[in-house]
């Protein structure tokens, strides 16, 4: 009786179900377009290639828009999202069905674990006979390959870490750059003397700079390949060659102006333009911080030799493009690349992101660099061994073990027993995973 | 299937021409049948509902019981996630730090939205510049306000130089990188904001209350305090039930603020359970832990909410 037309409204509702489905669907796959990269050029979608970039602050976003108008062998999309959020999501990128053909990441370890995934495109040819990366270094060539000796990396551009600080403010107070570790304590103590604070450092909300003194210190104390290794595992945080890093690091604690602790790296730069502090020791991306003026008055020392039975090594962060595995298109996509490398583009990205990046291209007529630029290339060519940077030569995960560990260790040197026994136990879960 | 579907079909049929119910009857049951249009309008958001919200938070639990970095296929490692949470000096810190957050950004703000509201109630002069002035701030984004205050207590900032003019040498207190006052400190700016926030909905829920009660109870010789807590605050029920609901979920979905001002940091220090899920997940990729510490504030937040609605209609 009560029983109401079950057969009408189940059609309905089926009816109904099939129209929201549709609609939903057409949602979905609408959502899905608008986040997946489309190409302007959509004459022919096969040859149309996506170069997902991470360089998103201003002076270099604006450089490679340049570089990229002026590739038209193929129609290329240029995609710039912000660097953080490319870091969580470059993984997805690489994963995806439909990938962006090349992105912009890091050399080393990075590179090299995602292609143990299978997920890059070999570049070998590249690196090979007539390729674009054909005359790179054999220290880049060795950067770039992956376990199995394939090149999977295509390097543009490299900067170098030193100790930078001001001609004329050294002048002012009378001082010149030291060559040996005891000259360097020595003119910290100096300008200590003067009221001013010898170093400055920006480790609050970017705690990783607090890895420059200890990579530096590491290098100079244990060496390149001890540093390798220990952050590939294979030794200890709270092994008596790490104590002996931090020690000395700890003799460093009370030059450091106490401000850094609340600064950024830029912020932390302000001291050093100002005159309020002495030396920095950061990538050559500081002279971004300087007023144009003033650029030319900064100079830069290496960090001085502290046990000499070591190889002299620098920190050389280095820049450049990989290539998805799952591309549409392999060919075009070298040719991408091999535009990108080419020494004119090599020149032109670097004259107008306005850093003080080196050309990773014999080739590139470098006459018209800084002078400040001509040193930092002479010093990475006469250093013995390179390296790149906590987190480039091991993870971010492992790298946010050090943030804390280190900033910790500058608040409370005399806890350095337990910070490193911390340290590793972090570590280990970083390496175990 | 289908045999059922053609019988229903048939009898409904058969049925129709005798069954015809009265007409009064029958418009009845028509008015109560949810017409197809508004199956449509529900259907759509419950879809995309379901693919942007339940699916993925579904894909979460699932995700937590996996280890994941977002390339190839995640490994099931069980509970690993949930028990590796016991051992984590971090998660009890942000554990902790979520407690005093939840206790003194909703205690706090909501003390002081109470306050501001009844100071502010009664119409005078200039009042709306007050009120306008004190809701101000909720209009800047979480960040922006993080931004903000990550000037201000600068060593050299603001506040420093304030205490230092009123007499206060805080021999340039680093408020943010000190671990003993970092999170405090994003502790005001988070209630700056959100104090004005909570004045405006108990300025509606003021409004709403009878000024002839309140006489009344004056006449009856009640002071201002039992006229606040035995008349008003009863009701200001309703109120009190959105004002701890939205306080609860804030505080426990807290995370912009803290983000923008320290990044969890010193070592670590200020980190809530949402900063730190935010750090595994996305910024280490660690995708099964990451989901397994949101699945953690997903419940912590349901237990709150679910003990003090069941409270609340049961006292109705």
């Amino acid at each position: 009786m009560s029983i109401p037309t079950p057969s009408r409204v189940n059609l309905t509702r089926r009816g109904l179900f099939a129209a929201g489905a549709v609609v939903g669907g057409s949602a979905l796959l609408s959502g899905c377009l608008g986040a997946s990269p489309t190409s302007n050029g959509a004459s022919n979608a096969n040859v149309a290639l996506t170069l997902q970039s991470s360089l998103s602050d201003p002076k270099p976003k604006a450089a490679l828009e340049q570089v990229v108008k002026g590739y038209t062998t193929y129609p290329t999309t240029l995609n710039t999202v912000a660097i953080e959020q490319f870091r969580a999501q470059l993984s997805t990128y690489l994963t995806s069905s439909n990938p962006p053909d090349v992105l912009t990441w890091y050399a080393g370890s990075v590179a090299r674990d995602y292609a143990s995934k299978g997920l890059l495109l070999d570049l070998s040819d590249m690196w090979t006979g007539n390729g674009a990366c054909a005359k790179f270094s054999p220290a880049l060539k060795s950067l770039s390959s992956d376990a199995n000796g394939k090149q999977i990396f295509v390097p543009t551009n490299y900067y170098w870490w030193s100790v930078f600080y001001r001609k004329s403010a050294f002048a002012e107070w009378g001082v010149k750059a030291p060559t040996t570790w005891d000259e360097f304590m020595a003119l910290c103590e100096t300008l200590k003397g003067k009221g001013i604070s010898p170093l400055t450092n920006g480790t609050g909300s970017t705690a990783w700079m607090a890895s420059g003194w200890f990579d530096y210190l590491d290098l100079r104390i244990n060496g390149a390949s001890y540093h390798r290794e220990l952050l590939a595992g294979k030794h200890s945080f709270d092994s008596a060659e790490v104590r002996k890093v931090m020690d000395t690091y700890a003799t460093l604690i009370p030059y450091f102006d106490p401000k850094g602790r609340s600064y950024t790296w830029q912020e932390a730069a302000t001291p050093l333009i100002n005159k309020k502090a002495g030396m920095y020791l950061i990538g050559a991306f500081v002279t971004q911080a300087f007023p144009a003026a003033d650029v030319d008055d900064v100079d830069f020392f290496s960090v001085p030799p502290i046990n000499s039975s070591v190889p002299s090594a620098e920190e050389a962060p280095t820049d450049g493009y990989f290539a998805s595995a799952a591309t549409k298109n392999a060919a075009a996509t070298k040719d991408l690349l091999g535009y990108l490398a080419s020494a004119k583009e090599q020149q032109l990205f670097i004259a107008q992101s306005g850093s003080s990046n080196l050309p990773t291209s014999s080739e590139v007529d470098s006459s018209g660099f800084s002078a400040l630029v001509q040193k930092g290339m002479k010093l990475l060519a006469s250093t013995q061994e390179i390296t790149q940077f906590f987190n480039r030569d091991s993870s971010d995960a492992l790298q946010a073990t050090a943030d804390a560990a280190l900033t910790k260790f500058l608040d409370n040197p005399t806890q350095v027993a337990t910070i490193l026994t911390d340290w590793q136990t972090a570590a280990k879960k970083v390496w175990g995973s | 299937m289908s045999v059922t579907h053609d019988l229903s079909r048939d009898r409904g049929a058969i049925r129709e021409p005798d069954d015809r119910p009265p007409v009064g009857r029958r418009r009845r049951r028509l008015s109560r049948r949810v017409p197809p249009v508004v199956w449509l309008l529900l259907l759509i958001p419950f879809l995309v509902e379901t693919g942007w919200v339940f699916y993925p938070a579904f894909n979460s639990f699932q995700l937590s019981f996996t280890k994941w970095n977002g390339v190839g296929v995640a490994q099931p490692v069980g509970l690993r996630n949930y028990t590796d949470m016991l051992s984590d000096p971090i998660f009890a810190t942000a554990l902790r730090n979520n407690v005093f957050w939840v206790v003194g950004f909703g205690g706090l703000s909501v003390v002081a939205g109470l306050g501001l509201a009844l100071a502010l109630n009664k119409p005078r002069r200039g009042i709306g510049i007050y009120r306008s002035a004190i809701y101000l701030p909720m209009v800047f984004s979480l960040a922006v306000t993080g931004l903000f205050w990550r000037v201000m207590y600068q060593p050299d900032g603001p506040v420093n130089v304030v205490l230092a003019a009123i007499g206060i040498n805080t021999k340039e207190h680093q408020w943010l990188a000190d671990p003993n006052t970092a999170l405090g400190a994003i502790l005001v700016a988070a209630i700056w904001r959100q104090a004005g926030y909570i004045m405006v909905l108990y300025l509606a829920g003021l409004k709403g209350c009878d000024p002839a009660l309140e006489e009344a109870a004056a006449v009856d010789g009640a002071n201002k305090w039992q006229r606040f807590r035995y008349i008003v605050m009863p009701q200001l029920k309703n109120v009190n039930t959105v004002i701890f609901a939205v306080t609860v979920i804030d505080s426990l979905r807290t995370f912009d603020i803290v983000w923008a001002m320290t990044r969890g940091g010193p070592y670590n220090t200020t980190q809530l359970l949402s900063t730190y899920m935010y750090q595994v997940g996305f910024t280490l990729v660690n995708l099964g832990y990451g989901s397994a510490l949101a699945v953690v504030i997903f419940l912590l937040a349901i237990a709150f909410i679910i003990t003090y609605l069941a409270r609340a209609t049961r006292e109705d």
